[in-house]
């Protein structure tokens, strides 16, 4: 028999990452072994929702509602759980409220032996990996029949859920195959999908016409009726809660909202976010225990149904508490953060993950669950690029657990100088810009980078961000000098100015003037800002308090700017993101942060704004324009495709008669710093190549220019292509006349 | 939103009752139609279940009872075996081609979730615009309030082992009949 590279290293061995080796080892185990299949399957639902939430009549309607109903539901938490508790015991059932995990598994196996139960049958429940159950019932000698066809293939290969949704999302067809012949004796032919379910099918379907007692989990409680909602396309819940006559629930108290009434919210959502179906194929709406005969076909006399609702703690009234990981509690687990998250969708839940709850949203729920911080060491993986937010059904700001998580890592005496270097980048490059010249000769210097390598972890396959040679606001003083001859005529009614982010003023100050020379052709002059820290930098680090005060301090500043009249124009959009979305958390004042919102832009997406109010001719621009036969491949940045401005740019350029390739990538790679680290490099590149091949392809089909508006998208691109990469501003300054 | 007339609904049904991958057909609301639709489905078949229809009207049945391929009250062993069944429905949702199934009834629960062909009778009256419908007591005289049930749409599937694979636990079939 041929080992493969899997069972060199298995993924349970790589399970625990509350240290750095592992989780370093589980990122290589994954992109060797499990790379292929999971960026198919991740991307295969994350197509699918896509067209599923375009045919949800009112999305983001829904996704308010459920957002409230959740919050209200986690407030009156101890309530709920009495409501429930009364509802499920008036129609005979029992409710049992477990404070830990042992006390959960604890509780079930007692029932199931109190039947004598030699074998139950199992329907997809995260909670119960959660509380270790099918260990603890095997020692007692109890068969556990896993019965979703995923969490049947984990019990044959032993390995842990890499997907909350689809457990078994990392292995593909030929690795299943291979998995059965060698641990199932079989003349059956184990080569097609349809030959592996049907193998798996006669196999469960003798279990459950054997089993003694069902257990399930739950996506939903609603208190006031006792109703339980279970969604599923297998149809084995329904077998699981249905068959057996002994029922058992297991969920977290999370789960539970105030009344079924508010499901017609949810399933839609829930569907179309998930799995990208309109309704999932069995959509279970059950008020146990059921009125409904016995069918004994397992041979046993029970007459009477019996219902048990097990209700986990474990930590989660804790998490209600924190002030940070609260918002985890609103999951209704979903996945799709998962199949958006660019570094998900490459390495999956085996390294993006903890035990049992994997991804972006994974961090949180692992730390709450088991009460160790260092099991989410993995939240590191999050890059911050935000692409989960806008697809979450309840809006929980992802990004920020895991910013907390680091955070708290860092607090626990963990700072590196890594974290310090990326999080700290203008004191740096104030330091090295007063001797550009010497910092590039020496940061390209190869000893240079190993010593970088070796000390702050910087990749020295990766080109070290240049210093240019005379920072923004300096060109931008000389500029101003020499063009005090040519008053330009304004026909602006605001003000505009350019933030001056630390970024580009010190590295690209070439596409802040080239800002400033388009919006003068087109007369309206803009006027640069203060050179000021804006905390992004310090946030994607987990520096939270030296991001906040950056923010504070840049707000204040801001306000003064809008208060003036002016509206503000961003070169680079993860500032701009940062900005307008993040300092919610940091300007308490809500009017305040609705001016920062609304008087800050994106440079194109001011452009297309005013020639949709019409105060730029778009036929006058066009006319301007030396050479309209260029085919432009455009690739947007993931933060700015957050905020809702994706399209601005793409549109803007359509309109002016362009042709324009779009990027389908979710994020390219770079993320900020993320690329940049050594430990991250692999991870990084690989990520990358969906978007270069779209690029190539797209170069094959006539395109002749590559634009990106993020700064170290361009880095990933140039680097992995060796071509030039412009900002949009500078491709209109050169083509506009 | 414009109002949508019974007959939208009802031709919206069966648009998305094809998209999710059921078989579907209109009929006349009679016995002798029914009896003939039935027949057609089960021609392939030494026996079938027959749920005891109680939210249509029972009487539509009252052909079909008498064929001798039905079983209405089956010995487990025939439940174990069981390829072919028949049910009611008590609604059908027109925006995703959903039909609900009660869960309290003996057969009903039954043969949906145990046979590889289920077909479903639903009354093209009680078909409503979309999901949420069920949780409102404006439609169905708040009907879907009280019930435990499932909304089935389409047969039963996964990704699991790969490609996208039709049939698994539950049925591979889903046949509906609409009475007009
Ligand atoms: S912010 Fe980006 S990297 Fe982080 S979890 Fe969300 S999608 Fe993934
Ligand atoms: S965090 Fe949001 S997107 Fe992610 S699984 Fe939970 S509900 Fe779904």
């Amino acid at each position: 028999m041929i080992k493969s590279s899997m069972q060199e290293i298995h993924p349970r061995e790589v399970a625990n990452k509350g240290d750095k080796e592992n989780l370093q080892k589980a990122i290589g185990m994954a992109l060797e072994v499990e790379n292929d299949a999971l960026r198919l399957n991740t991307q295969t639902f994350n197509a699918n929702r896509y067209n599923a939430i375009k045919k949800l009549n009112d999305y983001e309607g829904l996704k308010d509602r459920a957002r409230k109903i959740k919050e209200k539901s986690i407030e009156n938490l101890p309530e709920l759980i009495n409501k429930l508790t009364a509802a499920v015991q008036s129609r005979g059932g029992k409710v049992y409220l477990a404070k830990t995990k042992e006390d959960a598994a604890g509780y079930v196996k007692d029932v199931c032996k109190s039947h004598s139960a030699k074998l139950v049958v199992k329907a997809k429940s995260i909670t119960s990996e959660e509380i270790g159950l099918n260990d603890s019932l095997e020692k007692e000698n109890i068969e556990v029949a896993e019965t979703d066809l995923a969490e049947f293939i984990l019990q044959v290969s032993k390995e842990q859920p890499s997907h909350i949704v689809a457990p078994a999302i990392h292995r593909s067809r030929e690795r299943i195959s291979k998995l059965f012949k060698e641990n199932f004796r079989t003349a059956q032919k184990l080569e097609t999908g349809e030959e592996l379910t049907k193998f798996a099918r006669d196999i469960l379907r003798q279990k459950f016409l054997s089993a003694d007692v069902g257990i399930s989990g739950a996506n939903l409680i609603a208190a006031n009726e006792g109703t339980i909602l279970l969604v599923e396309s297998e149809g084995n819940i329904r077998l699981t809660t249905q068959l057996p006559a002994i029922h058992i629930a297991i969920a977290g108290i999370e789960k539970i909202i105030e009344t079924k009434k508010d499901f017609g919210t949810f399933i839609e959502l829930l569907a179309a976010s998930g799995t990208g179906q309109q309704l999932t194929t069995y959509t279970n709406i059950l008020e146990p225990p059921l009125n409904l005969p016995v069918l004994n076909l397992n041979g046993r006399q029970d007459t009477l149904r019996e219902f048990h609702l097990v209700l986990v703690d474990n930590g989660r009234m804790k998490m209600r508490e924190d002030r940070d990981l609260y918002e985890a509690l609103y999951c209704i687990r979903c996945s799709a953060c998962m199949n958006v998250c660019a570094n998900f969708q490459a390495v999956g839940g085996h390294a993006f993950g903890g035990e049992c709850y994997t991804g972006g949203i994974g961090g949180a729920w692992t730390v709450g669950t088991t009460g160790k911080l260092e099991n989410g060491r993995f939240a590191e993986l999050c890059t911050g690029c935000s692409r989960c937010i806008p697809s979450c059904p309840v809006q929980i700001n992802i990004p920020h657990l895991n910013t907390v998580i680091k955070n708290r890592l860092i607090k626990k005496g963990e700072p590196s100088l890594q974290r310090k270097f990326f999080g700290n980048f203008s004191v740096l490059a104030r330091f090295t810009s007063t001797v550009p010249t010497l910092s590039n000769w020496a940061a390209n210097f190869y000893l240079s980078k190993i010593i970088f390598e070796k000390v702050i972890g910087f990749d020295k396959r990766r080109n070290i961000p240049r210093f240019a040679k005379s920072t923004l606001t300096k060109q931008y003083q000389n500029y101003k000098r020499d063009s005090s001859i040519r008053e330009i005529e304004s026909n602006a009614s605001t003000k505009l100015i350019l933030f001056a982010d630390v970024y580009t003023n010190y590295n690209n100050p070439h596409i802040g003037m080239a800002i400033v020379k388009l919006f003068e052709k087109l007369g309206l002059p803009v006027t640069l800002s203060k050179v000021m820290e804006d905390g992004r930098a310090a946030q994607s680090q987990g520096l939270i308090d030296a991001a906040g005060n950056s923010a504070k301090r840049l707000t204040r500043y801001l306000l003064e700017l809008i208060a003036d009249g002016a509206d503000l124009l961003f070169a680079e959009p993860s500032v701009l993101s940062m900005i307008r979305y993040d300092y919610k958390k940091f300007v308490n004042d809500n009017r305040l942060f609705l001016k920062l919102q609304n008087n800050c832009y994106d440079p194109m997406e001011y452009l297309l704004k005013i020639v949709k109010e019409g105060t730029l001719n778009v036929d006058w621009l066009k006319e301007r324009i030396t050479n309209r036969n260029i085919k432009i491949f455009y690739h947007g940045h993931c933060q700015m495709k957050s905020i809702g401005i994706g399209n601005s740019t793409p549109d803007f350029l359509e309109m002016l008669g362009f042709e324009v390739d779009i990027s389908i990538a979710e994020c390219c790679g770079m993320a900020g710093s993320f690329g940049y680290k050594k430990q991250y490099y692999e991870l990084s590149k690989n990520v990358g190549k969906d978007l270069t091949k779209q690029i190539r392809k797209s170069q094959v089909d006539g395109c002749s220019i590559i634009l990106a508006s993020g700064n170290s998208c361009r880095e990933q691109i140039m680097d992995e292509l060796g071509e030039e990469v412009y900002h949009p501003i500078e491709f209109l300054h050169k083509v506009i006349g | 939103m414009p109002v949508q007339t019974h007959v939208d609904l009802v031709n919206q049904f069966l648009l998305s009752a094809v998209d999710s991958v059921a078989t579907v057909e209109k009929i006349a609301r009679t016995p002798e139609a029914l009896n003939e639709a039935l027949l057609k489905e089960i021609a392939d078949e030494q026996f079938v279940l027959l749920s005891q229809p109680d939210d249509i009207d029972k009487e539509l049945f009252s052909l079909f009872e008498k064929n001798e391929k039905v079983i209405t009250y089956p010995t487990g062993e025939q439940l174990k075996t069981i390829r072919t069944g028949i049910t009611d429905s008590f609604c059908a949702v027109a925006k995703t081609g959903s039909v609900c199934v009660s869960v309290n009834k003996y057969l009903t629960s039954a043969i949906s979730m145990l046979t590889r062909k289920h077909i479903v009778v639903v009354d093209s009256r009680t078909i409503v615009p979309r999901p949420a419908d069920l949780f409102s007591e404006n439609y169905l005289e708040g009907k879907g309030l009280s019930k435990s049930f499932s909304f089935i749409t389409g047969p039963s599937a996964t990704a699991d082992m790969g490609p996208l694979v039709r049939g698994v636990h539950g049925p591979g079939q889903i046949h509906i009949i609409v009475l007009d």
